[in-house]
């Protein structure tokens, strides 16, 4: 299939969907509506007239949920007369004291660095682009923000924390610290914001809040 | 004005703008990445990934996953062994989210990619009902969650940490953490562009 365009720039009217690769020329969609993949009906992308407000809203709050998440302790339990809890950091610290380097390492960058990285760079990405200012550094860290979220795993992390307690359920009394429902909503803002605000989106938006009057590189092929 | 076949349209793995290939040296015109710069050697990184996550599941099967330590004596369960145990027990939804994450989820993993890297090269006949761009999205979706072993591990040796009982991570879950990256370093490695050269 051959397409026809003017210069390079008009291909951002188009989307490969990233399940099955198909081409989508993008449509205009009504104001919080969805667009999804004809061939395989995954979201394509979604239109929000206040991304930056609603963003910047939910990267905030779900930072502030994990700061709590880590300031508590996650669970306390009572074993053989003596009482024991766990939070994010304690336990990639025992891991690192027992020797585990390695698995210390990757546990506190799955759990811990990337996640905070994460909302901190939505909050700063959101913050720039409402101020209009910072268009470079607001695509390098738009660059960094795509290559670290594959990496985060606190969705993951919740559900061990129930596998590991239903292991202990025999043994031990357990109790729920604070931590352990700031950790839930956060794992629930998280899942809602990579599931309603695409990379993609947030490239769309610095191309629009930046828009500079220079011409347009000409087209490569004929 | 100018015509562009749409299959020379690749996507930036960073940002996913749609960009023009241009066969050698393709960096994104959105976001400056470069787009699998490999062309001479497309495979064998995702390759040389994929074998070393191989081997690092065979110690983590092998060794003990977790030590309890009880009054002195020590005792350890592999994988597998933890999952009997657990089935024992009957814990049965526990011992089926073991099983999956830990053996299912890293073992099909295996497969799919070592299906996806021979078939790009060598491609069979008869294999093109299957969509393969569907077969790397899933093995995307599935890959974190063998995490949930080594994650379990970690809260369980941070917890039990008494004078009488202990319980102290195994050889194996360094192996197995080492296996789960290799394996989502190996399918962030693989091109998907690839797959439709060989259609």
């Amino acid at each position: 299939m051959k397409i026809r365009v003017k210069n390079e720039d008009e291909l951002d009217h188009y989307i490969i969907c990233h399940k099955c690769h198909t081409l989508q020329k993008e449509v205009p969609i009504a104001d919080g509506a969805k667009a999804l993949c004809s061939q395989c009906g995954v979201v394509l992308y979604h239109r929000d007239s206040r991304l930056m407000d609603h963003g910047l809203a939910l990267s905030m709050t779900g930072l502030i949920f994990f700061l709590l998440a880590n300031a508590f302790p996650l669970v306390r339990i009572d074993i053989l007369g003596s009482e024991r809890f766990i939070s994010i950091t304690s336990m990639i610290a025992s891991l690192i004291e027992s020797g585990y380097y390695l698995v210390g390492l990757f546990v506190a960058y799955l759990i811990f660095i990337f996640p905070l990285m994460i909302f901190l760079l939505y909050i700063l990405i959101f913050s720039l682009m409402k101020g209009g200012k910072g268009k470079t550094m607001t695509k390098d860290l738009l660059i960094l923000l795509s290559r670290i979220q594959p990496w985060h795993m606190s969705d993951i992390f919740l559900i061990s924390i129930l596998v590991a307690i239903v292991k202990l359920f025999g043994m031990a009394e357990i109790h729920f610290g604070i931590s352990f429902w700031a950790l839930i909503v956060f794992v629930l803002i998280d899942t809602y914001i990579t599931r309603s605000i695409h990379l993609g989106e947030l490239w769309t938006l610095q191309k629009q809040v930046y828009r500079s009057k220079k011409e347009n590189p000409a087209c490569v092929r004929d | 004005m100018c015509v562009i076949d749409t299959d020379d349209l690749i996507p930036c793995p960073v940002c996913e703008a749609v960009n023009i290939d241009k066969k050698k040296n393709n960096t994104c015109r959105r976001c400056g990445s470069a787009i699998h710069h490999h062309r001479s050697t497309p495979t064998e990184k995702s390759w040389a990934f994929l074998i070393t996550a191989i081997i690092c599941y065979i110690p983590a099967n092998l060794y003990p996953m977790m030590l309890v330590d009880q009054f002195g004596s020590e005792s350890g369960s592999t994988i597998m062994g933890g999952i009997m145990e657990l089935w024992g027990h009957g814990d049965y939804p526990i011992a089926l989210i073991i099983l999956l994450a830990s053996i299912f989820v890293p073992i099909s993993k295996f497969l799919m990619l070592a299906y996806l890297l021979v078939s790009v090269r060598d491609p069979l006949r008869g294999e093109i009902r299957v969509n393969r761009h569907k077969v790397y999205y899933f093995t995307e979706l599935i890959g974190p969650w063998s995490m949930v072993d080594v994650f379990v591990v970690g809260i369980l040796a941070g917890l039990v940490h008494l004078n009488s009982v202990k319980i102290i991570a195994g050889t194996a879950a360094t192996a197995f953490a080492l296996s789960v990256i290799f394996t989502l370093l190996a399918a962030h490695a693989f091109d998907t562009k690839l797959i439709r050269g060989n259609r």
